[in-house]
This record gives C-alpha cells, sequence and structure tokens, in this order.
C-alpha cells in the first residue's frame, strides 16, 4: 500500500499539474483568440471628389445640344427601374450573357448617344472606370414575383425644393458615392429632364452646389466645445 | 433649420409658388425646369434688391441682397459687375443666413468676477475709453495696440488709423492682413514700389496660359477659376497648376505639377536660368525698363522675440544676375524640388514664348513662405524678363484673401509702418497725413513698432497692456495659438474685442463690442483689382449692434479727440470716405467719388477723368505714365522695374525623424478665414462640419491609418486632434499632411510654427514639421 501511496501521490500531482497547466493554457489560447474591438471613432461623411470634372471636356457640347423633345427622359422613369433612390438601377433591355464587362456596355454607356432601337438616348454611367457591371446591374427577366414583400418605400428626393434661399443654386440631395461626375447625369440628352442642368459649360458644380445633410445622417448644428460667454 | 427667414410660411408660399409654376412649365415639353426657375424669381418674389460686395474673399464679387420687411431673405450674382457677372460661390449665394445665429453678439459684455455681465453700450464704450486712457497715462502710448483686419471697411480702417497714428500718438496699431498679404505688399514695393496688381480680372479673357502658383483657386477664388475654366472650354485656355498638393484645381487643370515645399524660390530660379539660356529674355523692355539688385541673404526666420531685419539692397548687373542662375539649372534643382526638369523646361517655354500671353496667379502659397517677399520678386523677374507684364493677359496677379485687404490694410495703411500715403518713416508723408488730420505732425512717430506676431509677443511679454481688436479672430487665425492664447488670458493686458460672433478669442476678452455685420451698416471694401466697391446699408442690426466705425469714433471722443472725429453717425462713412480721398488724389492712385461708386458695381483706381485705369504702367492704358513712353514704372524714381537676385533657402522647420511630416494648413470652399461666418450657415456647415486632416493614400497605408479615424497630430508646439481623410477632398504630396484651419474645435494652429518673412513679417503658415499618431 506504502508503494502505491507513492505512485498515487505522483499521478494526483501529474494530475493537479496537467489541470493547471491545461487552464492556463487554455485561458491564454482565449486571450490570444480575442481580438479586442476597436469603436469605429468615424466623425462625418466627407464624399470622395474623384471623378469631379471628368466629363468637362463635353460641357460645352452639352449647352450647345438641341432638345430632343420627343425623346426626354422625365425623372419618374429614370426612378422606375431603381429599386430606391440610390439602389444601382437594373438593366431595362435584354442582353446577352456571354457579354460581360469590357467595353460590351460601355460601348452605348460610356458617351451616350441614341439608340435606333430602343428608340431611346443611352444614359451615361458616372463611374466608366467599373467594368464588372453586372456585379450590381443586373436585368430584369420576369414579372411576376417570388413571394410579395412589404417593401418599404423611400421617397426619392424631389426636385425643386432643395434650395436654402429663394433662388440660391439647389443643394446636392442625394448620395454622391460612385456618382461624383455630376454631369452624367444633369448634362446630355438622356439626362432626365427635370434634372438637367441649364449651365453644364460652368463644369465646377460643387463651386456652388454642396450635399445636404440629409444624404447620411444628419450632421447637428454648429456648436462651440468652449463657449462660457453667452451670458 | 432655415427659421433665420423673415417668415417660414412666407418662405413656402413663394417656394409653391414656384413649384406650381415649374409644373406648369413641365406640361409644355422642351421647357427646362431650371430656366424657369430662375427666370421667375425676381418677379414671383416681391422683393426689394439692393447692390453691394460679397463679405466673404478678396475677388469681390457684386451681390445683390433682396430685402423684405427688412430682413434679407435672398442673395444673387450681380450680373452688372463685372467681376463675377452674375456668378457667386456656395458661400456667396448662402451668405445672410448667419445674421441670424442664435448666438449672435446682440449687446456689449463686460466682464465682472469672472462672468459676463450684459451692459448698455454706452457704459461699455466709457469703460474701453477710461482703460485705454488710464494706461497710457500709467505706462505711455506704447502699452495700448489695436489690432484690425482687412475685412475692415475702409471707414472702419480709416478712423483707427487717425486714433492711433494721430490723435494717440502711437504706431501699435496692425492687421490680420500681414498674416496673408505682407509678402505681396513687400513683393510690389521692393519690384515695382508701388502696391497692388497692375492688370485687372479681364486677364483672364485675354490670357492663353493661367499658371497656378502653390494656389487653389476652384476653392479659394472660385469665381475667378470660374471664369477661368470658361475659357479653357471656349477658347482652349490652358490651366497649369503649380503646388504641393492635387486639389480640386489640379484635377480641372490642364497640367498638374508638384514640388517639395519651400523649393518653389529654386523651381522659379530655374525658370529664369532657362529663359535667359535659350534667348527667351525680352532684351528692348529689360534694358529699357529695368534694374538689376540683389539683397542679403540667410536672413532668418523670426521665430525669437523682438527680431530684427533690415534689407541691404544693392545694384548688380545683367552678367551677375545670370552667372548667379548658374546654380539654378533645371537638372540641379529638380534634384530637390523634386520637378523633373523636363516639367520646369516645360514652364519656362510656356513664360518663354512670346507669341503666349501668360497669367501668373498666387495668394497665400506664395505670401505665407519665410522667404515670402523673396517668392514674389522671382515671379515678377519672370515677367520682367519675358516683358510680359501690364498688357491684357499679361502678367503677374496677386490675388488676396479678405474683401478689403487691398481696400483697407494696404490702402488705407493698417499696419504699424503705413500711413493712408506712404509709410511713418517718409517726414513727407507724416506731413501730408498731419495736415489732412489737423494733428501737429510731431504727434506721428516715425517708427514702426510692432507687426501682427510681434504684437501678440509684446502682450506676451506684458509690454501691451491694452489690446483692442476688431473684425478678426486672432486666436484661432495667429500662427502659434498655443502661446498667444494663454498670452491674451494674462491678466497683464485688458482685451477688447469687436464681434458679431462669440469667438476664441472673445472668450479671453475683457469687454466684448457687439458689432453690425456687413449688410447691417454702409461701407467701402477694396478688392485684389484695385476696384472699390460701396454699399448701403440694407436691414437693421439686432439689439445694440453698432458699426465698427462708429465705436471707435465713440471711444476717440470719450477719450477727448472728438474735434478730429467731426462725423456725423448717419452720415459717417461717406464724410471719412471724402476725407480719406485727399490723400489719393492724383493720376497715380486717384480713387473714384462716392456718387460714382453708388451707381457703379465699383470702380479701378487710379480713377482718372472719369475712368477706371484697367492695366497701370502701360502708356496705353495709364494716364499716370511719362509722356512718351511705352512703359512706366513709376513707383520707383528712375521708372525701372527691379530683377532681384534671390536664393533659395530651406524652410524654417523641415521634417527629421522625430516629427517627419511636413505640416500644410489652408482652407476650404465651405469656409471661410475662421469659419466664425460660415459654420453658422446651415448649409455650409452641414456641407463640411469639421476639419480634417489629409493624408497622401500612401501615407495612410504605411501607418495604417483608415479614412474617418482620430488622429494626434503634433509639433514642438503643441498638438492637435482631427479625423482623417484620405482620398476624400485632397491629396497632400508624400511626407506631407494638410489641415484646414476653419476649425475653433479643433486648433491647427496651436501646432503651426510663428516663422515670418523677415522682410514682410508674414507667417508662413504652410510649412512646419509634425509627427503623427492614431488618438
Amino acid at each position: 500500500m506504502k508503494k502505491r501511496l507513492g505512485i498515487i501521490s505522483l499521478f494526483v500531482l501529474l494530475f493537479i499539474a496537467f489541470i493547471t497547466i491545461w487552464n492556463f493554457s487554455y485561458q491564454q489560447g482565449l486571450e490570444e483568440g480575442y481580438i479586442p474591438v476597436e469603436e469605429s471613432t468615424s466623425k462625418h461623411y466627407l464624399p470622395s471628389e474623384a471623378g469631379v470634372f471628368e466629363r468637362s471636356e463635353y460641357a460645352v457640347e452639352y449647352s450647345n445640344m438641341p432638345v430632343d423633345k420627343n425623346h426626354q427622359r422625365l425623372l419618374k422613369d429614370y426612378y422606375k427601374n431603381r429599386a430606391y433612390h440610390g439602389a444601382p438601377p437594373s438593366i431595362p433591355h435584354p442582353v446577352k450573357e456571354m457579354n460581360l464587362g469590357e467595353n460590351t456596355c460601355l460601348q452605348c454607356h460610356q458617351n451616350g448617344g441614341f439608340v435606333n432601337k430602343y428608340d431611346a438616348y443611352a444614359p451615361v454611367t458616372p463611374h466608366p472606370e467599373m467594368i464588372n457591371c453586372r456585379q450590381c446591374h443586373v436585368a430584369q427577366n420576369s414579372n411576376t414575383l417570388f413571394k410579395p414583400a412589404n417593401l418599404a418605400q423611400v421617397k426619392a428626393p424631389k426636385v425643386g425644393v432643395n434650395n436654402a434661399l429663394i433662388g440660391t443654386p439647389p443643394m446636392i440631395p442625394h448620395q454622391i458615392q460612385m456618382r461624383e461626375n455630376c454631369l452624367s447625369c444633369h448634362a446630355g440628352p438622356a439626362a432626365p429632364k427635370e434634372i438637367r442642368v441649364t449651365h453644364p459649360e460652368r463644369v465646377n458644380c460643387r463651386q456652388c452646389h454642396v450635399p445636404t445633410d440629409r444624404v447620411v445622417s444628419d450632421i447637428a448644428p454648429f456648436t462651440r466645445t468652449k463657449s462660457d460667454n453667452n451670458e | 433649420m432655415y427659421n433665420s427667414l423673415s417668415s417660414r410660411r412666407n418662405f413656402i408660399k413663394k417656394m409653391a409658388q414656384l413649384s406650381a409654376m415649374t409644373a406648369a412649365a413641365a406640361m409644355f415639353p422642351g421647357i427646362l425646369f431650371a430656366s424657369e426657375q430662375e427666370a421667375g424669381i425676381p418677379n414671383s418674389a416681391n422683393l426689394d434688391w439692393k447692390k453691394g460686395p460679397c463679405r466673404f474673399c478678396g475677388v469681390g464679387c457684386g451681390i445683390l441682397v433682396g430685402t423684405e420687411n427688412g430682413k434679407a431673405v435672398a442673395v444673387k450674382g450681380d450680373p452688372n459687375c463685372s467681376v463675377n457677372k452674375g456668378l457667386l460661390c456656395v458661400k456667396g449665394y448662402h451668405q445672410t443666413m448667419c445674421i441670424q445665429s442664435k448666438d449672435r453678439l446682440t449687446h456689449a459684455l463686460v466682464k465682472k468676477n469672472g462672468k459676463y455681465v450684459k451692459t448698455p453700450l454706452n457704459e461699455a464704450l466709457d469703460i474701453v475709453a477710461n482703460k485705454m486712457k488710464s494706461t497710457i497715462e500709467a505706462h505711455g502710448k506704447d502699452s495700448v495696440a489695436m489690432y484690425t483686419s482687412g475685412q475692415s471697411t475702409i471707414p472702419e480702417g480709416y478712423v483707427a488709423s487717425k486714433l492711433m497714428k494721430g490723435a494717440i500718438g502711437t504706431n501699435n496699431l496692425d492687421c490680420n492682413a500681414r498674416l496673408c498679404m505682407a509678402s505681396a505688399v513687400a513683393g510690389f514695393l521692393t519690384t515695382f514700389g508701388a502696391d497692388e496688381p497692375m492688370g485687372c480680372y479681364e486677364d483672364i479673357d485675354h490670357a492663353d496660359y493661367f499658371i497656378t502658383w502653390g494656389n487653389n483657386m476652384a476653392e479659394m477664388h472660385p469665381v475667378l477659376f470660374s471664369r477661368m475654366l470658361e475659357q479653357k472650354t471656349r477658347r482652349g485656355a490652358k490651366i497649369i497648376d503649380f503646388a504641393t498638393r492635387t486639389s480640386r484645381s489640379s484635377t480641372a487643370s490642364d497640367r498638374s505639377i508638384l514640388f517639395e515645399p519651400q523649393t518653389d524660390l529654386a523651381v522659379a530660379n530655374a525658370i529664369c536660368y532657362e529663359i535667359i539660356n535659350n534667348g527667351w529674355v525680352n532684351k528692348s523692355f529689360v534694358e529699357k525698363h529695368c534694374n538689376f539688385s540683389k539683397g542679403l541673404t540667410n536672413i532668418g526666420y523670426g521665430t525669437e522675440d523682438k527680431f530684427n531685419f533690415k534689407d541691404k539692397p544693392e545694384k548688380i548687373d545683367f552678367a551677375a544676375f545670370k552667372a548667379f542662375l548658374n546654380d539654378y539649372t533645371p537638372e540641379k534643382v529638380e534634384k530637390y524640388s523634386k520637378v523633373s526638369a523636363k516639367d520646369i523646361k516645360y514652364l519656362a517655354s510656356i513664360y518663354g514664348d512670346p507669341n503666349k500671353k501668360v497669367v501668373s496667379y498666387w495668394c497665400m502659397g506664395m505670401n505665407q513662405h519665410t522667404r515670402g517677399t523673396w517668392m514674389n520678386n522671382l515671379v515678377y523677374n519672370i515677367h520682367l524678363l519675358t516683358g510680359k507684364i501690364s498688357q491684357p493677359g499679361n502678367g503677374p496677379f496677386s490675388l488676396t484673401g479678405q474683401p478689403s485687404a487691398c481696400g483697407t490694410a494696404r490702402e488705407v495703411g493698417t499696419f504699424t509702418h503705413k500711413l493712408p500715403k506712404g509709410v511713418v518713416m517718409n517726414p513727407k508723408h507724416r506731413a501730408l497725413a498731419a495736415k489732412i488730420w489737423k494733428v501737429p505732425v510731431e504727434r506721428i512717430p516715425a517708427k514702426p513698432t510692432y507687426h501682427a506676431t510681434e504684437m501678440f509677443r509684446a502682450v506676451d511679454r506684458g509690454d501691451i497692456k491694452f489690446i483692442w481688436t476688431q473684425v478678426t479672430n486672432p486666436l484661432v487665425s495667429l500662427p502659434k495659438t498655443s502661446r498667444y492664447r494663454p498670452a491674451m488670458e494674462k491678466d497683464s493686458c485688458f482685451v477688447v474685442v469687436s464681434d458679431v460672433f462669440p469667438t476664441p478669442t472673445s472668450d479671453v476678452a475683457d469687454v466684448i463690442l457687439p458689432a453690425s455685420w456687413h449688410i447691417e451698416k454702409s461701407g467701402l471694401y477694396g478688392n485684389s483689382e484695385r476696384r472699390t466697391q460701396h454699399w448701403d446699408k440694407m436691414v437693421e442690426g439686432p439689439g445694440e449692434t453698432t458699426p465698427d466705425a462708429w465705436m471707435t469714433i465713440e471711444v476717440a471722443k470719450r477719450m477727448g479727440y472728438g474735434d478730429l472725429f467731426p462725423y456725423s453717425e448717419e452720415n459717417h462713412v461717406e464724410e471719412i470716405y471724402n476725407e480719406y480721398r485727399q490723400f489719393h488724389e492724383g493720376a497715380k492712385h486717384g480713387m473714384a467719388p462716392l456718387e460714382v461708386l453708388k451707381k457703379e458695381s465699383g470702380a479701378i483706381w487710379p480713377y482718372v477723368n472719369g475712368k477706371s485705369t484697367q492695366w497701370r504702367f502701360n502708356a496705353k492704358y495709364d494716364p499716370a505714365c511719362k509722356e512718351g513712353s511705352d512703359f512706366d514704372f513709376y513707383g520707383k524714381p528712375d521708372g525701372k522695374a527691379v530683377i532681384w537676385q534671390r536664393p533659395y533657402e530651406p524652410a524654417a522647420e523641415s521634417p527629421d525623424a522625430e516629427y517627419p511630416f511636413w505640416l500644410n494648413t489652408g482652407r476650404v470652399i465651405e469656409h471661410w478665414h475662421t469659419g466664425s461666418m460660415t459654420r453658422r450657415i446651415p448649409v455650409l456647415h452641414k456641407a463640411m462640419p469639421e476639419a480634417y486632416i489629409e493624408f497622401h493614400p500612401d501615407d495612410a497605408k504605411a501607418l495604417k491609418i483608415r479614412d474617418g479615424e482620430n488622429i494626434k497630430v503634433t509639433s514642438r508646439r503643441g498638438s492637435c486632434v482631427l479625423p482623417a481623410s484620405v482620398n476624400k477632398r485632397g491629396l497632400p504630396t508624400r511626407g506631407q499632411v494638410f489641415v484646414p484651419f476653419f476649425d475653433e474645435n479643433m486648433l491647427i494652429n496651436d501646432v503651426t510654427l510663428d516663422a515670418f518673412c523677415p522682410i514682410s513679417k508674414e507667417p508662413d503658415y504652410k510649412k512646419c514639421a509634425v509627427k503623427v499618431e492614431k488618438a
């Protein structure tokens, strides 16, 4: 029995050591596996300005172009093939599956122009550098739904109500991420009639038009961090 | 959100009228919505439109303010103004919206036991006058100071100068234009002997090339930039942007050339080298109209108190100048400027081509420079060597940042060394001032005292015991505010602040005086192209707000100088302007009579025989030129402009191992100056709610900095925390960060260095060394 006591206590010791070490390394492992969640310190949304002047070389042409009254797009139609305002528009015409990327879409959508087949002007993309078009833009091949849904409708911004003072240049009531180039949608024959700019030749659009706060989040009015002299 | 309008209901009614009209327009296909909207406004809105200059930058756009029931409710560009031809920028269109900000200073506030107590204006002015008087009695005339502004109107600057220099007899008067235009002034005086540009904005309509030197005009002078863009698109004129940061202007330009901070000096010399070596010098012009000079070198940076410097000009000849330029071959300069020799030669070939008309534009990039005067001289060298000056479409053009930096700070002369005509050092100029002011000539001291930076150092040292600031916000706009804020807080100095809104400067005031805003008073401004502009009061200010000029006059009267200020409250603007005009009589600087300014959208001086002079020093346009001459630089006694030999010298502080980044500061289109007005305009605040620190994307990647993360930027002076901006508005060059200075909640000037150009005393806000870390 005495002999066994030695062996048993040895095993007990080993077992305790094992438990301790296992526990310790388990805790260590947990700690290593834990990545502290950094709270985002992002404060506001300042839109990128890449592409502000991109189509300015066509500005004079745009301003000299006569208006083709019979083929004007309306804002209503512009929003018709978007799920909500700001969503990538769907493709309202048939496309062949194999014609993906490269210049297939850009052929018509880089610079626009009249397309006899659809009796309409091709809208101009504000981001021709992104050529995997159908990553975001898909065709609508069916008129039926799998299951009807209650889609919450976000109202599109209205035209003519974005001025801060009477007659001042309207603010930009929509997001401009990937749409920094104003002229692609606001000038040329494919521009919806209501938002077609009267002065495309000015090109430095954001000299007078700045984004509003409604675009992403509400920005509080200016406050002074130190303001002890307001009586 | 926009309750500041006369009545919300009225506004809605008008918008409804407007949209009804546009809805009608929509029924007729082919008629554009926006043109109908624009055409309809003046008629549908029953407003009273009054003309004036814009409140903000030095471009001096003509505005029309629409008022209704005594409130300003609309702003539009004045189509009759030749400056902007009906166009404004986003700040201009919304400017009147700040007036009714909730924290508007409407009454005088006097600090009593650490608290601000609302005080009747009369009593507050008594306190100011008594304090000023008792300080002078106890500590002498030079213990009181006034710090005014390039936003002061001409009458405001004039009475401040008359009070300090003519009545009290001290030169302790300087202004914030020292922080923005002093190098331009020193450049003009050293090269031409006469301040302010020789050309005008009409140059834009004639030039083939616009070369902008460290100048983001698309954001800072947007209306002029639009005029340039128009020439670019219609006529094929070319814009070349030469800068240290890729900005909106660079994107819109035909060519963007980037250089290492401070090396513009070397590149300008390299351009001259190329011009001379390729035989592009306009020899007859240089022989007839130019002298060559050199000045002292290794001139220091003024970072120490009581720094003193006086240049010693020495005449040299063309051969010596040519030999000096051998150090500046494009190949040598490309090594440290990071501008390729090819680009330098390209720039030189534009200036050198006799068939191309070139205008150079610059503003703070060249002026806020420890060698700002030199840099101004060097660009004049290029234009003088090629004879491309004082002709429509050809010339150097120094732009200004404040609406009356020219009209008030430079022409009235609210600098320590200036008088309305000439300088205090010149006995003839003192005699003229004494005569018009009706004071004994001995009273005007002959020695200048403190320039802006030194004035606040003197406050810190305790030498100045009373300071009155008007129309400016030095504790946001001075460099190294980490020193000057505690200085202003000291009990040794009594601080009076006149302003429209509370600012970090009014936070340290002992007395706060409520000032009238722009259109709540009448006044005159002078813009960059020597255009004097007048406006009449359009609306009543709230509470006890009073025009700054009138508050200065009231204090002067209380100090016993009433006989020198015999102006009436209703008519003082007119009376003061008519008195001031006497200083500039003659063909070289004659000012237009007030009747003309009331009728027209400004007039350019010299205004001679009922005509503005658009191009000075050119006999075809300028009646002040000597008879029989083609060009006459009459600012200099021999009628010759000076080509200066000015070398490259390094910046006051350059990046090193501990502080590895250049810090560049500046503005954004949405905000003007320290933002005290523009941040109270909801449209502008919401478009640009706070400052940011801009990185080159490669630097951001190397430092693992994401867009929007808080970054602490630290220099040897202080630190500041701001959100990072990567790939947004602009791209600084690698190794450089850029911060706009408008945000009083993120004071970047705690970080900047108060080194200045020893000749002009203008600080360099564009270059100091910082380190950055995640906050």
